[in-house]
């Protein structure tokens, strides 16, 4: 009683053994290491974007993203969904985890995340954030709205950074899930539209009347969001964020297919999905 | 010692009868429920990397951006743009004088003239701008030294504004406009005249409304209410140090360009993104018969006064003349980078289809060794 009282696990007869391993352990490890990987992913990128900012605003440390959009980054529009992945992912289900144990092998090499799969990760949010900021930066460059006025200010160039990127993390987050439950697709895309909610609502006249300080931006979302040319920016730099990550991750398949590779093949094959 | 409860040859899952000897009463069930959520069996859809799906998506997306890329490009190309630099760095350029002869305290201000060309006439409605180079707009202390709650007309904050305004926050009276970037409110003035192929001068007309975002002119900048005479509202308060009139002296025969809704005046407040940045300064209305160009080809004087020191920090000066599209004003990139794009992913797409064909199907077997 008292060592089942210490422990992390407990379980009454052997055979749960197998299960308790080769499914929820397997589970668990990749589940984790995913999380860890798309949540240094979306982080990294998200601040190194204001290094290569720091090249164009003299050094000041000025954002580039509202302040507002950088409090609710990681609590509203990220995390649910990550938190989604964490729960329910799985690569290959039970009954398949059960026929192939070799799947465990990649658990007991430490392969999922390693420092190598960390250096890649950064490598990739390095990538992210050059694209993040040089894109948007190269089409606002001297650029104007269709009406004339103004579109290349602080504030609709926060707001253009802070779009692409939201899109771009959501993106990546929808390549890394192997499970789509209606569940993840809920927090993914709720999370999506409660940033674009909370955006509109925050940069709308009345917040701006009653709290001016607090809500300078008003107008902006308005403004920027109804032209052609942002969401052509929009369009262009997540497309350009994700298309090699899918590129090396079909080459990999195709080169130098894991286990897991291999099953889950058969499984789409034979149909055979929970 | 075995727990009570539990018997050997008992089924997975099954609860415990009336065998368990030990147990008191009733046994509350532990097992968690049997239902897809918490047994982890959601209806999923599991997508894989397949050459079904990629391959196709490489295609397709280099298919739709490549002809948005042309038409970004060819719209880009079509937009008519002209620009100047106007601040008189070379001894040979016209505001040569003006530029080396800026201090503080002059009350005679300093024009010049500059004289330029036009190849092609301008069509419809023509944007005036100014630009401003190596200009640090985006610099944080900068950003930061204004005060909104005055800028929106509220009373207590016209008489003692905001702290972040410091240094600009206060000279014996209240500043009003506060901060730093209202202080340094770009004051040239740019006028256009059109030099007949005959030699006389015509001035063109410039629109100085309209230039500001609607949203910034009717709700975020609201001058103090409480009496229509500008002069009585900013009493007790004084101009921002560098200007040479206050703010409610920025244009007295308009009451709805006057104070803080002056638009030139919005416009500066809309802080620049970038170093190099471009502000609406006119706009030039097309001809009401459509036949004559509202830029005809031929010869311009722009008559600058200049007010607005840029040479201690390296800066430029430049007027922009431009046409507009649907895609705003010219910038090729977008057209370009489509165009790439859409030829990488094309290219990309054939590169991988090649490699899918040799090495894929080789390992696309149904055994899986371990």
């Amino acid at each position: 009683m008292q060592a089942v009282l210490s422990s992390d696990y407990s379980f009454a007869q052997f055979r749960f053994l197998e299960r308790l391993l080769l499914v929820h352990g397997r589970w668990s490890y990749l589940r984790m290491c995913k999380f860890l990987r798309y949540f240094f992913y979306k982080n990294f990128t998200f601040t190194f974007v204001h290094f290569w900012y720091a090249f164009f605003c003299g050094f000041s440390a000025q954002t580039v993203y509202d302040e507002w959009f950088i409090t609710l980054y990681n609590l509203v529009y990220t995390a649910l969904p990550v938190l989604g992945m964490s729960l329910f992912d799985q690569d290959v289900n039970d009954t398949w985890s059960f026929q192939h144990p070799n799947l465990y092998v990649p658990g007991q090499l430490n392969q999922y995340f390693s420092k190598t799969a960390f250096f890649k990760c950064a490598l990739h949010s390095v990538y992210s954030s050059v694209v993040l900021f040089f894109i948007p930066y190269a089409a606002m460059y001297d650029t104007v709205r269709d009406d004339g006025r103004d579109i290349a200010d602080y504030q609709s160039f926060a707001l253009l950074a802070q779009t692409c990127l939201v899109i771009t993390v959501c993106i990546q987050l929808c390549l890394d899930m192997s499970y789509w439950t209606a569940v993840n697709q809920f927090f993914v895309w709720g999370s999506l539209a409660m940033y674009f909610v909370v955006t509109f609502s925050m940069y709308s006249n009345g917040t701006h009347i009653n709290f001016p300080a607090s809500f300078p931006f008003i107008g902006t979302a308005r403004n920027s969001l109804n032209q052609p040319n942002v969401w052509l920016t929009i369009l262009l730099t997540s497309i350009l964020c994700v298309l090699p990550v899918v590129a090396y991750r079909f080459l990999l398949i195709q080169l130098r297919p894991t286990i897991n590779d291999k099953v889950g093949t058969l499984t789409n094959h034979t149909g055979f999905c929970s | 010692m075995m727990a009570p409860s539990y018997n050997a040859k008992e089924e997975d899952g099954h609860q415990p009868g009336a065998t368990g000897h030990g147990g008191a009463g009733t046994m509350t069930n532990k097992k968690p429920d049997n239902t897809a959520f918490k047994q982890q069996r959601l209806p999923a859809w599991q997508p894989i990397l397949t050459a079904g799906t990629v391959l196709p998506a490489f295609f397709v997306i280099g298919l739709i951006f490549i002809p948005i890329g042309v038409g970004l490009f060819v719209t880009s190309n079509n937009i008519k743009e002209f620009e100047i630099d106007y601040t008189g760095v070379d001894m040979s350029s016209p505001c040569y004088n003006c530029s080396q002869s800026y201090s503080w305290n002059n009350t005679q201000s300093c024009t010049c003239s500059v004289h330029f060309s036009l190849d092609q006439p301008f069509e419809s409605n023509v944007f005036m701008y100014y630009g401003l180079s190596n200009f640090y707009q985006n610099h944080r202390r900068y950003v930061k030294s204004r005060d909104d709650s005055q800028l929106n007309g509220d009373k207590t904050s016209l008489q003692s504004p905001s702290k972040e305004c410091e240094p600009y926050r206060s000279s014996d009276k209240p500043i009003a406009p506060c901060g730093a970037i209202a202080n340094s409110l770009f004051n040239d003035t740019l006028e256009l005249y059109y030099i007949d192929p005959n030699g006389s001068r015509t001035a063109i007309p410039l629109v100085k409304k309209g230039i500001a975002w609607w949203t910034d002119k009717h709700v975020k900048f609201r001058n103090p209410s409480g009496n229509n005479n500008l002069t009585v509202v900013f009493q007790g308060t004084s101009k921002p140090v560098n200007w040479r009139k206050p703010v409610f002296e920025l244009d007295p025969l308009d009451s709805d360009n006057n104070g803080f809704i002056n638009e030139d005046f919005i416009v500066w407040m809309r802080t620049a993104a970038l170093p190099t940045f471009r502000k609406l300064y006119c706009i030039i209305q097309k001809k009401p018969n459509n036949m004559t160009p509202t830029l005809p080809r031929g010869e311009y004087i722009l008559e600058v006064t200049y007010n607005y020191p840029v040479r201690s920090f390296d800066g430029r000066k430049r007027m922009i003349l431009s046409t507009i599209s649907w895609m705003g004003g010219k910038n090729p990139f977008l057209g370009i980078a489509y165009i790439t794009v859409g030829s990488v992913c094309f290219c990309l797409g054939l590169v991988l289809l090649s490699i899918h064909y040799r090495y894929g199907k080789r390992n696309n077997s149904a055994e899986i060794s371990s």
